[in-house]
């Protein structure tokens, strides 16, 4: 498709901001999301693979990992939000194509979706004994059929990330015979290793979750440490293993490439992104070797980097396909600058979401590392109070600013 | 030559698009009303159970949480994004104008709902865990946070109908877009019947609590919640209305139903009533009456109010400039929009098009009606299937006629005028009404394309300078 038609297709009411912080925000959000829908499959695949097992320790993993892949759907939802407000701002015309083309599938990823989050509760409520090995496991198909329909929303998501791409492909797929095709029963594009490595980065992700769970709960003293100890080398063989499966399939990936931005595979994108998983696996390797010390929730944290390096690439890529093939520039989006909003939403995010996260987050951790009634410090009350105060003053502004506004 | 941005399109041929929209978002509105109420309701009953050293009635905000985490969270959340999607399949460019406008605010609800996420399960799982006043901080503000999503979208939903202030146009900016009185009024009616869903919903955990006293307790005080809302909704309904644009109004008149009014007005009725009844009698509530109760608002509620929201939108689809069709119908300087409209009339649709394959560029003979469907599908399909069934199909407008004259008569006068109030003004040349005809009237006679080809080949015949030699000979 030619460039000027893709222009064309941009909102005419512009955008309120410059682009280039939809961009930062788009690639940030996605790498947060991305990781919360590997640690969902990473850790859905460990109940399985606990929950087929008589072993004791790997049902009693099972157990803690069906509460953290229910809650990590929730937070991969929420988290994908963010991108997919973003991506539709800046590069509305490949997302809106793509989407209308499947469309079929867009729908169906939201059924599938509810059905397969449905189905992992269904295993959950059946198999509140799961950590016993003597308990018959009950409804194991509920949560097999969840993690299938989870990847299929994972694989439809991947499709229509490869058709925004595919611009010059469009016409042929909504009008194949010279008659409009506009039922969208059709997925029309994948790359089964791009795929692939997004989800083998699961292992390796939630190999890193893993290593601070274990690290967690060494603080309860009703919690076995033989049993951390176990939790703690599967964790370090799936951050070792997945991290060098997943760096063959990113390998695989760029030596596919097509032919247009085949150049891109040996890019400085590439090399940062290798390079940043590979650090990854090193740093987890040498946090191994000082024994239970802190430094177990810096895994997660250089992992969460390493993840968001792999993002970049992958905004880098969507760049030289579409700037670089077709021309489409996304940085040259014509601002309707709205200082009002752009600053609320900063302001909201940085500073009432990050106080209220950091209030909600630190009670949570401390009442799980706590046995009985967690009693919150002086200054742990203080940030609550401080949290509500600023929710408060949100709302104030709100209607204070709205009714003056209206009346004006 | 200038392109307007039009997208392709999806059309859904057993209930149409617009009913796919419609039901994810009416789905919606039940889970994520209900959940907003439930977290200022939870509010108010820690801060009962605390204060009055009540913990029995944090069992039931463990259970309702319970509940709601599958039932608002995850269903609600899902279909939250999946109206965005569906929307964006259905409408793209009405999504599109409301995403580009309102990023920043959506941004910021995604704040708080990130809050609120974390919220609930804190809110759930800490009930017992941590003291006392910390789990009433933690519930205020799931409560707080829980509101502020609903005054964020609410604002975007009255930019949808109507752009808060008419400076909009002139001057744009978001405050103009945001707030004005459809906002507040509609903030106040929802707010209202949030609290309505709440306490039907509720009746589902209710009447499972097994201590008779405590059930008793919370089925009184959700039918006292009930019955506050109900009545405080409904008269915040009438300030709605007063709101909105004289154009909905004349829309609502001329497209609603008679009954619409009555029938809305014995909901109201009968919520009223069940609300009474279990306040009087709290046995009867059982949890198979609170699921259906649920149900019935749902569908007798919920689905006509989201229909009626729609119908009274039209033309347009998104802040009084973007069509139902997707076209821009006005200029909205403030935004540097222009209407679409001037460039389809000074080179037709088929020339403009973004997703239109060449040989449907061109009407001849042969192809009048594929390029009839193609505008069909583009310019109509949003509100009329081309199909027999889904939402208000093309072909029951014809009243049976094939004639392609008085069809494309017929179309000329409806559509390129923009005189039919609910309509968008569509603006077709001579040669795409033709088009449009021929395809229409195939829809109620398969042979009617072939027949016209027949008859434009013999007009070309007679036309054709050979035709004249031999005519002559």
């Amino acid at each position: 498709m030619e460039t000027e038609l893709l222009y064309a297709l941009r909102d005419p009411a512009g955008i309120p901001s410059h682009p280039v912080i939809f961009l930062v925000l788009g690639v940030l959000t996605f790498a947060l999301h991305i990781a919360a829908v590997q640690m969902m499959l990473g850790a859905s695949t460990l109940t399985l693979w606990g929950a087929f097992s008589k072993e004791p320790y790997r049902r009693r993993l099972a157990h803690s990992m069906i509460n953290v892949a229910k809650v990590m759907v929730s937070v991969a939802i929420v988290l994908g939000v963010a991108p997919l407000l973003f991506v539709q701002v800046i590069y509305d015309p490949f997302w809106y194509t793509a989407n209308v083309l499947s469309a079929w599938w867009v729908i169906g990823f939201i059924l599938i979706l509810l059905v397969g989050y449905t189905l992992m509760y269904v295993f959950y409520w059946r198999n509140h004994h799961l950590s016993d090995p003597a308990q018959k496991l009950s409804c194991p198909g509920a949560m097999v059929a969840s993690v299938v329909l989870l990847l299929v929303v994972g694989f439809i998501m991947h499709v229509l990330s490869q058709q925004m791409l595919q611009p010059e492909q469009w016409m042929s797929w909504y009008a194949p015979n010279g008659d409009l095709e506009t039922r969208g029963t059709t997925l029309h594009a994948f790359h089964p290793w791009r795929f692939l490595f997004f989800i083998s980065l699961s292992a390796p992700v939630t190999g890193a979750l893993l290593v601070a769970y274990q690290r967690y709960f060494r603080a309860r003293d009703d919690v076995e440490p033989a049993y951390l100890d176990w939790v703690r080398d599967l964790a370090y063989r799936m951050i070792n293993v997945g991290g060098v499966v997943a760096l063959l399939l990113g390998g695989v990936w760029m030596a596919t490439l097509p032919q247009a931005v085949a150049g891109f595979a040996l890019s400085l994108w590439v090399w940062v992104a290798a390079g940043g998983l590979l650090g990854f696996v090193a740093f987890a390797h040498w946090v191994r070797g000082k024994g239970d010390s802190p430094w177990a929730y810096a895994v997660l944290g250089v992992g969460t980097v390493a993840i968001i390096l792999v993002a970049v690439a992958r905004e880098a890529l969507r760049w030289a396909k579409l700037h670089g093939v077709h021309g489409y520039n996304a940085l040259d989006y014509s601002i309707n600058m709205d200082w009002y909003s752009t600053l609320t939403f900063f302001i909201t995010f940085g500073v009432m979401g990050t106080g209220v996260l950091a209030y909600y987050l630190t009670v949570a951790w401390r009442a799980g590392q706590t046995r009985g009634v967690y009693t919150a410090s002086a200054v742990v009350d203080r940030m609550g109070n401080i949290a509500i105060a600023m929710l408060v003053l949100w709302i104030v502004h709100y209607f204070v600013l709205g009714f003056v506004w209206w009346a004006l | 030559m200038e392109f307007i941005g039009l997208y392709p399109t999806w059309h859904e041929p057993t209930i149409g698009s617009g009913w796919v929209v419609g039901l994810i978002a009416t789905i919606h509105v039940l889970f994520s009303h209900t959940s907003v109420g439930a977290a200022i309701f939870f509010a108010f009953l820690a801060t009962i159970a605390y204060r009055r050293n009540q913990p029995e009635l944090l069992t039931f905000i463990k259970k309702y949480g319970l509940f709601l985490l599958v039932f608002a969270y995850v269903a609600g959340s899902i279909t939250g994004v999946g109206i965005w999607y569906s929307t964006t399949v259905a409408s793209p460019r009405g999504i599109s104008a409301l995403i580009h406008s309102f990023v920043w605010k959506w941004a910021t609800e995604w704040v708080f709902f990130v809050i609120e996420v974390v919220g609930v399960y804190l809110v759930v799982y800490l009930v017992g865990k941590v003291d006392q006043r910390t789990h009433l901080r933690i519930t205020w503000i799931f409560a707080l946070a829980s509101y502020a999503t609903m005054l964020i979208i609410i604002g975007i939903l009255s930019f949808m109908l109507w752009p808060g202030k008419e400076a909009w146009f002139t001057e744009g900016g978001y405050l103009n877009g945001f707030y004005g009185s459809n906002t507040f009024a509609q903030l106040a009616m929802r707010s209202a019947f949030m609290f309505t869903m709440t306490a039907v919903v509720g009746g589902i955990v209710a009447s499972r609590l097994t201590d008779l006293d405590l059930r008793r307790e919370i089925i009184r005080k959700l039918a006292w919640l009930g019955i506050a809302s109900t009545i405080t909704g409904t008269a915040l309904f009438s300030w709605y209305t007063n709101t909105l644009p004289e154009h909905a109004h004349l829309v609502m008149q001329a497209r609603l139903p008679d009954w619409f009014s009555v029938s809305l007005l014995a909901v109201l009725g009968g919520i009223l009533v069940y609300f009474i009844a279990s306040l009087i009698q709290p046995r009867l509530l059982t949890p198979v009456v609170a699921s259906i109760a649920t149900v019935s608002i749902l569908v007798f509620g919920l689905w006509p109010e989201e229909v009626a929201r729609e119908s009274i939108r039209k033309p347009y689809v998104a802040g009084e400039y973007v069509y139902s069709n997707q076209v821009i119908g006005r200029d909205v300087p403030g935004m540097g929009i222009r209407s679409e409209i001037p460039v389809i009339q000074a080179h037709g649709l088929l020339k403009t098009h973004v997703f239109l394959p060449e040989e449907l560029r061109e009407v001849n003979g042969e192809n009048a009606a594929r390029v009839g469907r193609a505008i069909a599908l583009s310019m109509c399909a949003n509100c009329h299937s081309v199909t027999d069934t889904g939402m208000r199909p093309l072909r029951n407008y014809l009243g049976g006629h094939t004639d392609v004259a008085r069809i494309k008569t017929y179309l000329k006068g409806a559509l390129t005028t923009g005189n039919t109030l609910y309509m968008p003004l569509i603006p077709l040349t001579d040669e795409e009404a033709e088009a449009l005809a021929v395809y229409m009237a195939s829809l109620n006679d398969p042979q009617v394309p072939a027949r016209y080809a027949a008859q434009r080949a013999d007009i070309a015949r007679a036309q054709s300078p050979s035709a004249s030699v031999s005519m002559k000979e």
